[in-house]
C-alpha cells in the first residue's frame, strides 16, 4: 500500500497563487510515501511545501523552474514497479503518445509520469502506463483550453497499481480510478 | 522453569483439592479466565468444542478486520470514489480506517519492541512480535472505546508465554512417547527383514539420537496401549489429539491456534468475564459507576484502606509522606504486577490470581466500600499489593521523603520469597473481602464504628489522607488518656466545682473533640472541586463517624478521662487549627464537627431526612424545657433555634443532628447538672456567674475556633457553591443558636466577660453573614451537577429559607452589636 503522489505544473507564483484549498486540505503529511513532481513549481517555497508532505520527493526540471539543479529525467523503483519522471517540454510534439512511449522505452520503465500539457492523461501502452497529472493549480497553458486543476495518486500494491485521479471540476473534487496490473514477467525491451 | 508448575500443583494439593490441569498453565488459565468451561464435569470433549468455537470466532474477527478492509475492490461493486480514495478525510472510508489501523500499529510496535528484553529470545522473534501485534491490534479495533494503552502488551505477553511454554512441554512429552503421538506409520519399522534385523536398525537409529536402548525396546514391544500412560500424559494426549472432538480445531494445545487462544485469554482478562475486576477499566480514565473515581484510583485507595486495617503505622507513614497509592499502584495494578516480578514469579502469582474467581460475591443491595474488592480476584490483587508493601515495610518506614519512598516501591526487590508473599496475600484476601462489606449486621458496636469510620474515609478526593483520622481515633485516643486525666484534675481545681465535672467536661469535651477531629484530618484536597459528591459523602460519613466515635467515647470509657482527653486535645489544637492549611473538606469538617460535637447518642444514618428529626428535636426541646426549668427565654431561644433549624433544614443530616444535638445536648446537660449551667457550648446555655473562669477559657478557645472558621470561610469562598451553601446553612444555624444564647446571656448575665463574648459573637456573626451573602450572590448560578444535595439546597425552597435565616441573623447581630 505505497502511496505515490504525481503532481506538477503549479506555476506558483507566476500563473497561480496557490493550490486550490480543497486540494490543500486533502494533502496532509503522513499518508503519502513518495512524491513525483513533473516540474514548473516554480519557486523554492513550493518545493518546501511538497517536502513537508513527504520526505521522499523527486522533481524534474520544468522550463520555468527557478532552481536549475533539478535533473531532466529521473527513474526510481517502488515495489515491483519502475517509475520514470520527466517534465515533458523536451518531448516534441508535446503530449504525443508515441513520443512519450519512446521515452518510456528509453528509460526502461513501467510507469512514466510527464507533464507540461496541463491536462490529465493516462494511457495504458505497451505493457506500461503513461500518466500526465495535469496542473495542480489549473495554471494557464498555451496549448490547452479550460485547464482544470488535477493531480494523481498512485497506490502501488505488489503487482497492482491503482491510479486515483483528483480533478477539481466546478469547485468540486472528482475522483476517478484506473487499475493497472503488471504482468509478472515483462520482457525488457532491449 | 519446570519446577514452578510443580510447586503450584504441590501446594495446591496440600491446601485444596488438586486443580485440574495444574501442570498445564495455559489450560488452567483458560479455564480460570472463563475461556474454557470450568464446571467440573466438563469433559475433554466439551472443552475441545468450546475451544473450537472460540477459535472460529477469532478467525472471523481477524478476517473481517484485518484482511477484508484492505481490498474493497474484491468486495464492493462500485465504491464511491469521493469517499473511498486514499486522501479522503472521511474516517469511514476504507482508507481512513486503513490509516488509523496503521497508526495503532505503530503505537503497538513501539511498545512491543520494548517488551521483556530479558526474554527477547522468545518475545522478539518476528513471529511472536507479529502475533502479539495482531492480537493487540484486533482487540483495540474491536474495542475502540479503550484504544491501545501502554501496558496492555505486558498483560498479553505472559498469556502468550504460557501457551508457548505448554506447547514446548507438549513437544517434549511427544518426543518421549513418540509412538502414542506419532501419526507416521511409515517411520515405524516395517519389518522388512525379520524382527531382529529391524530391531537392530532401530537400535542404530536410536544410538544416534541418544536414546536409551531400554526405552527403545519398550517402544518396540509397546502395543500403543494408552492405559499404560500416566494420567498426565494421557490427558496431554487427549488434549492434543487431532482426532478428538472438532478435529484439529479442537486440539487444545495447538501451536497453529496460539493466536486465537491468546486473543480470548486476553479478552477475558481485560473484561473480567463479566466479573468485577476488568483490567480494561483500569486503563480507562473514565470514572466508575460506583464511585466517581477512575477504577484504578479506586483500587489504589482500596489497597490503602486494606493496608490501614492491617498495618496502620505503615499506612500512616506513607500518608504522612504524601505518597498517594496510585503513584505506585498504577503500575502494579495495570499490568498486574508484571513489572515487579520476573516472568517466572509472575506466572506463579497469576496462577493464584486467576484461580480466585472474579464473580461478585455480594448481593446487589449490600453496600460495599470498594468495587474492586467485591470479588475474590480483586481482593487478591489488593491483598497482594498490601503484602508486597509489608514485605518492604522496614525499607519504607526508613524513608524520609516521598521520592525515596516511591523509589523503593517502584524497584521491588529482585527475588522475593514468593511463597511467603502469596500466603500472606491469601490471608489478607479474606480480610479484604470481609472488610469490604458495609452492612448494618455487624456484630459489635466497635466493629461498626470501625467500618463506618473506614467508610467515611474510603473514597478520598484523589487523596488517601482521610485515613489518618482512623489512625487518630485508634491510636492517639488512648495515648492521650493519661495526659487528659491530669488536665482534668487541673480544671477541676480551677472550677468552682459545684458543677459535676462530668457535665462540664462533657461539654468541653464535645467542643474540643470537634476541634480535635478536624485537626486530625489534614485534608489536602487541592483539587477538591472535582468530587463534591464524594465530599458530601465524606461529610455524611464523617458526621456519622464523629457521632459514632462520640458514642463510642461515651459508652466505653469513663467520662472524666474522656472529657479531659478532649479538653486537652482541644486546647492544643485550636491554635494549630488556625494555622493549618485549609481545604474544602477540612473546612466542612470544622463546621460539621462543630455541630456534631453536640451529638449525644444515636448515630444518624446518612440519609435520614427531615421530619423524624424535626419531631425529635421538638420533643427534645420540650423535654429540655421541662428539664431546664430556666428562663423562658431559654426555651424561646431553643424554639427559635429549632424553628430556624427547621427552616434551614433541607435534607442534610448535618443540620438535623445539629438541631437535634443542640436539643439533646441541652437535655443532657440539664440531666447532668444540678443547676443550669455551663457554657461549654457557651452559646447554648446561659452561663451562670460562677462559670466566669470557664467562660473566659472557653471564650479564648472558642474565639480561636471562630478565627479559624473565618479563615476557612475565606478559603471556602473560592470553592464549590453547593458546599458553601451547605456550610452557610450550618453557619446560619450555628449562628442562630449562638445568637439565641447570646440573647440569653444578655438577659441573664451582667458579667463583663460574657458581654465581651457576646460582642465578639455579634461581630463574627456579622462577618459570617457577609460572607454568606457574597457567596450567595457570587455562586447563585454555580451548580455542581453531580451534587444532588447542593441542588436540593439551592432549590427555591432552600434559597428562600436561607435568605430568611440570613435576615434573622442580621437582626440578631445588630442587636448584639448595640450592646
Amino acid at each position: 500500500m505505497v502511496l505515490v503522489l504525481a503532481i506538477g505544473d503549479l506555476h506558483i507564483p507566476h500563473r497561480a497563487p496557490d493550490l486550490p484549498a480543497k486540494f490543500k486540505s486533502m494533502l496532509v503529511p503522513g499518508k503519502i510515501q513518495h512524491i513525483l513532481c513533473t516540474g514548473n513549481l516554480c519557486i523554492k517555497e513550493v518545493h518546501d511545501y511538497l517536502k513537508s508532505l513527504s520526505p521522499d520527493l523527486h522533481i524534474t526540471r520544468g522550463e520555468y523552474d527557478e532552481d536549475v539543479r533539478y535533473p531532466e529525467n529521473k527513474t526510481l523503483s517502488i515495489g515491483q514497479f519502475k517509475l520514470g519522471l520527466c517534465h515533458g517540454h523536451q518531448i516534441v510534439p508535446w503530449g504525443d503518445l508515441d513520443s512519450l512511449a519512446m521515452l518510456q522505452r528509453q528509460l526502461d520503465i513501467d510507469i512514466l509520469v510527464t507533464g507540461h500539457t496541463h491536462q490529465f492523461k493516462a494511457y495504458k501502452h505497451e505493457g506500461g502506463v503513461i500518466i500526465n497529472p495535469g496542473s495542480a493549480t489549473g495554471a494557464y497553458s498555451s496549448i490547452t483550453y479550460d485547464v482544470n486543476p488535477s493531480f494523481v495518486l498512485m497506490d502501488i500494491d505488489g503487482l497492482r497499481v491503482v491510479v486515483y485521479v483528483y480533478e477539481l471540476i466546478d469547485g468540486e473534487v472528482k475522483v476517478d480510478k484506473i487499475d493497472f496490473k503488471k504482468t509478472a514477467t515483462t520482457q525488457s525491451a532491449h | 522453569m519446570n519446577s514452578s508448575p510443580v510447586d503450584a500443583s504441590a501446594s495446591d494439593a496440600s491446601s485444596m483439592p488438586q486443580k485440574r490441569f495444574s501442570n498445564l498453565r495455559s489450560v488452567r488459565w483458560r479455564i480460570d479466565l472463563g475461556v474454557l468451561p470450568s464446571s467440573p464435569p466438563a469433559s475433554i470433549d466439551d472443552i475441545r468444542r468450546v475451544t473450537a468455537d472460540t477459535r472460529r470466532r477469532y478467525a472471523n474477527l481477524r478476517r473481517r478486520l484485518l484482511i477484508d478492509h484492505h481490498s474493497p475492490k474484491y468486495g464492493k461493486a462500485s465504491p464511491d470514489l469521493t469517499v473511498d480514495n486514499p486522501l479522503s478525510q472521511n474516517p469511514d472510508s476504507t482508507w481512513g480506517r486503513f490509516f488509523s489501523y496503521a497508526e495503532l500499529g505503530k503505537m503497538i510496535d513501539q511498545d512491543l519492541s520494548r517488551l521483556y528484553p530479558e526474554h527477547s529470545g522468545y518475545f522478539h522473534t518476528p513471529i511472536c512480535q507479529a502475533l502479539l501485534r495482531r492480537i493487540l491490534l484486533l482487540w483495540c479495533l474491536q474495542h475502540p472505546e479503550y484504544g491501545y494503552r501502554q501496558g496492555m502488551h505486558e498483560l498479553l505477553a505472559p498469556l502468550v508465554y504460557v501457551l508457548h511454554f505448554d506447547l514446548d512441554h507438549l513437544t517434549q512429552v511427544q518426543k518421549l512417547y513418540e509412538d502414542f503421538f506419532s501419526d507416521e506409520f511409515d517411520k515405524i519399522s516395517f519389518p522388512e527383514g525379520d524382527f531382529l534385523s529391524s530391531h537392530r536398525i532401530r537400535r542404530v537409529k536410536n544410538w544416534e539420537s541418544g536414546i536409551e536402548i531400554e526405552n527403545n525396546l519398550h517402544k518396540i514391544t509397546n502395543d500403543h496401549s494408552r492405559d499404560e500412560l500416566d494420567p498426565d500424559t494421557r490427558e496431554m494426549l487427549l488434549l492434543s489429539d487431532s482426532y478428538g472432538a472438532e478435529g484439529e480445531l479442537g486440539v487444545i494445545l495447538s501451536e497453529r491456534f496460539m493466536e486465537h487462544d491468546a486473543y480470548f485469554m486476553f479478552e477475558n482478562l481485560m473484561f473480567g468475564d463479566q466479573g468485577v475486576v476488568s483490567m480494561a477499566s483500569f486503563f480507562s480514565p473514565v470514572a466508575g459507576s460506583n464511585s466517581n473515581l477512575p477504577p484504578v484510583i479506586e483500587a489504589s485507595s482500596a489497597l490503602y484502606y486494606l493496608l490501614s486495617i492491617v498495618d496502620s503505622s505503615l499506612h500512616s507513614h506513607l500518608v504522612e509522606l504524601e505518597v498517594e497509592p496510585q503513584y505506585f499502584a498504577l503500575r502494579w495494578l495495570r499490568v498486574l504486577f508484571g513489572r515487579e516480578f520476573c516472568l517466572d514469579d509472575l506466572l506463579v502469582i497469576w496462577d493464584e490470581l486467576f484461580y480466585s474467581s472474579n464473580s461478585r460475591y455480594l448481593d446487589n443491595d449490600v453496600e460495599f466500600n470498594f468495587e474492586v474488592l467485591c470479588s475474590p480476584r480483586g481482593a487478591f490483587i489488593a491483598a497482594l499489593a498490601v503484602s508486597m508493601l509489608l514485605y518492604v515495610r522496614s525499607l519504607l518506614l526508613a524513608t524520609e521523603t516521598a521520592t525515596t519512598c516511591l523509589q523503593r516501591l517502584l524497584s521491588f526487590p529482585q527475588n522475593p520469597d514468593m511463597k511467603k508473599l502469596i500466603e500472606q496475600a491469601k490471608s489478607l484476601q479474606v480480610l479484604a473481602l470481609e472488610s469490604n462489606i458495609l452492612s448494618s449486621s455487624c456484630q459489635t458496636y466497635s466493629n461498626k464504628n470501625q467500618l463506618t469510620i473506614c467508610r467515611g474515609y474510603s473514597l478520598p478526593s484523589a487523596s488517601a489522607l482521610p485515613k489518618t483520622s482512623l489512625n487518630v481515633i485508634a491510636d492517639r485516643y488512648w495515648e492521650e488518656q493519661w495526659r487528659v486525666l491530669h488536665k482534668d484534675e487541673e480544671l477541676r481545681k480551677q472550677s468552682n466545682g459545684h458543677l459535676s465535672s462530668s457535665g462540664i467536661m462533657k461539654k468541653i469535651l464535645t467542643k474540643r473533640l470537634s476541634f480535635s477531629r478536624t485537626n486530625s484530618e489534614p485534608f489536602e484536597g487541592n483539587n477538591a472541586h472535582a468530587l463534591s459528591s464524594v465530599r458530601r459523602r465524606l461529610f455524611d460519613d464523617s458526621s456519622e463517624v464523629i457521632e459514632a466515635a462520640k458514642d463510642h467515647v461515651k459508652s466505653e470509657c469513663n467520662e472524666s478521662p474522656v472529657i479531659s482527653n478532649n479538653l486537652n486535645v482541644g486546647k492544643g489544637f485550636p491554635e494549630e487549627l488556625a494555622d493549618q492549611r485549609t481545604s474544602n473538606c477540612m473546612v466542612e469538617e470544622t463546621f460539621l464537627s462543630g455541630h456534631n460535637a453536640l451529638v449525644v447518642s444515636t448515630p444518624t444514618s446518612p440519609h435520614d431526612i427531615g421530619n423524624d428529626h424535626e419531631n425529635e428535636s421538638e420533643k427534645s426541646s420540650i423535654t429540655s424545657n421541662s428539664f431546664l426549668g430556666d428562663n423562658d427565654e431559654e426555651t424561646i431561644s431553643m424554639e427559635e433555634s429549632c424553628s430556624q433549624n427547621k427552616q434551614d433544614e433541607e435534607s442534610t443530616n448535618m443540620e438535623e443532628p445539629c438541631c437535634q444535638n443542640l436539643d439533646k445536648q441541652l437535655a443532657q446537660d440539664a440531666e447532668a447538672t444540678s443547676s443550669g449551667d455551663v457554657d461549654s457550648i457557651p452559646e447554648q446555655i446561659a452561663a451562670p456567674k460562677d462559670q466566669k473562669p470557664f467562660a473566659g477559657k472557653f471564650q479564648w478557645l472558642w474565639r480561636f475556633g471562630r478565627g479559624s472558621k473565618e479563615e476557612n470561610q475565606e478559603s471556602k469562598r473560592s470553592q464549590n457553591a453547593g458546599h458553601i451553601q451547605k456550610d452557610g446553612f450550618d453557619i446560619s444555624q450555628c449562628d442562630g443558636t449562638y445568637a439565641s444564647c447570646g440573647i440569653n446571656k444578655r438577659i441573664e448575665v451582667g458579667d463583663k466577660k460574657v458581654m465581651d463574648t457576646i460582642r465578639n459573637l455579634g461581630q463574627s456573626m456579622l462577618e459570617h453573614i457577609q460572607v454568606i451573602e457574597t457567596v450567595f450572590q457570587q455562586d447563585k448560578s454555580k451548580f455542581d451537577p453531580l451534587d444532588n444535595l447542593s441542588n436540593n439546597i439551592l432549590g427555591g425552597k432552600g434559597q428562600g429559607t436561607a435568605i430568611a435565616a440570613l435576615k434573622e441573623l442580621r437582626k440578631i447581630s445588630s442587636l448584639l452589636r448595640e450592646m
